[in-house]
């Protein structure tokens, strides 16, 4: 995929007239006045998961040589300043799509999903029906983490009276380890969701409106993937720090 | 962010840790989770079977501050409540009593969530018991 403009967002070069200019016109190559885009539509690219990693870091190195503050210099103060701001978006469109986690994350917030903001709506739901709240993380994952908090908890005390339970440590370790896996595992179990969302961006705008369901389940799912990974990620993150201290 | 005094209160004198008999046919436990923050909380509730009344609870949570004051508090709380007057409770309830600030409100929808979890567990095992004694009251 070759660096373009973002055709719905395409103004008149504001130096030469020539239509086809995005971030700098195409004919005669100057820097545009930055446009409110996000940040796949920055690349002039769908908003779909699975991108090909090389092409966008190729799109991003053509994309700064030509933004680059510094070979705007001698273009005068209004140009460069653009040049300037089109150069920090450039940055961070990239880095953030560049990471399949931040590049989710991105996404649900461009689509309106507030991940807090769903589990207190769900526990008023519960609330008014009656019924029990569906909880976000599986009941065999909290399970897991309760008993590992106890087992931190144990070692910490341990260490702080100066003893020494080699086997707790081991055990404490062994789990660290499938845990890291299981953490692995999610990110692979986000990409297949990715692919329901893409197919859904495929459908093109009529059919997209009569899909809704699609849409609003591949978001959930991501929802529901990434918050078990947070999980996970937070829960390596106190055992690493117990089995050190 | 600093806690507010009643925060550290239950922070430094959690009241009820510990835990009831799971496979007890009177004990309800709820076990939920905040991924936002990974907390991890446990409340367990021991139900008199005649009157429905809540006579013993206990907790056990991982993680911050406010989450163990949200749960010290549920605790308190339920205690000599009936079962249905413990499902009144709202997570703005604990906000209120514990000046909690936005940033932690999660803490206190985790408590609801485990209140209602637990006495979810302590209805399904009176289904399961005695499925014939709901007209009995």
């Amino acid at each position: 995929m070759a660096a373009k403009p973002a055709p719905a967002e395409t103004q008149p070069c504001w130096s030469c007239g020539s239509m086809g200019a995005a971030h700098f016109c195409e004919a005669c190559g100057r820097v545009q006045p930055p446009a409110a885009l996000d940040y796949f539509a920055f690349f002039g690219w769908p908003r779909k998961l699975n991108i090909d990693v090389a092409a966008l870091d190729k799109d991003f190195y053509q994309l700064s040589r030509k933004l680059h503050p510094d070979l705007n210099a001698r273009a005068g103060g209004q140009e460069q300043e653009w040049s300037l701001e089109q150069s920090s978006m450039l940055n961070d469109a990239h880095r953030t799509l560049k990471d399949p986690v931040q590049r989710t994350q991105y996404l649900l917030k461009l689509e309106g999903v507030e991940v807090e903001e769903q589990s207190k709506s769900a526990t008023e739901q519960a609330r008014a029906t009656g019924q029990m709240k569906k909880q976000i993380v599986p009941p065999d994952l909290l399970e897991e983490v309760f008993e590992l908090n106890l087992q931190l908890e144990e070692l910490r005390l341990q260490k702080k009276m100066g003893e020494d339970d080699p086997a707790l440590s081991e055990e404490v370790g062994r789990r660290k380890l499938e845990l890291e896996e299981k953490h692995e595992a999610l990110l692979e179990e986000l990409k297949k969701v990715w692919a329901s969302w893409d197919a859904w961006i495929d459908r093109g705008d009529g059919e997209q409106a009569v899909a809704q369901d699609e849409r609003k389940h591949a978001l959930d799912k991501m929802v529901d993937v990434l918050n078990r990974r947070n999980y996970i990620r937070n829960l390596v993150r106190d055992v690493s720090a117990a089995l050190e201290s | 962010m600093s806690y507010s005094d009643k925060v550290i209160d239950h922070y430094n004198n959690p009241r009820n840790v510990g835990s009831l008999d799971k496979s007890s046919n009177d004990v309800g436990t709820g076990l939920v989770g905040a991924p936002e923050c990974g907390d991890v909380m446990k409340l367990q509730i021991r139900v008199n079977r005649d009157t429905n009344v809540i006579e013993e609870a206990k907790f056990k949570t991982f993680g911050c501050g406010s989450a163990i004051a949200s749960s010290s508090l549920a605790t308190e709380w339920v205690k000599g409540k009936t079962v249905d007057e413990a499902m009144a409770i709202k997570n703005m309830d604990i906000v209120k009593e514990l000046s909690l600030p936005p940033v932690k409100i999660h803490c206190s929808v985790l408590a609801e969530d485990a209140i209602r979890a637990a006495i979810g567990d302590w209805k399904k095992k009176q289904e399961t018991a005695k499925p014939v004694a709901v007209e009995a009251q």
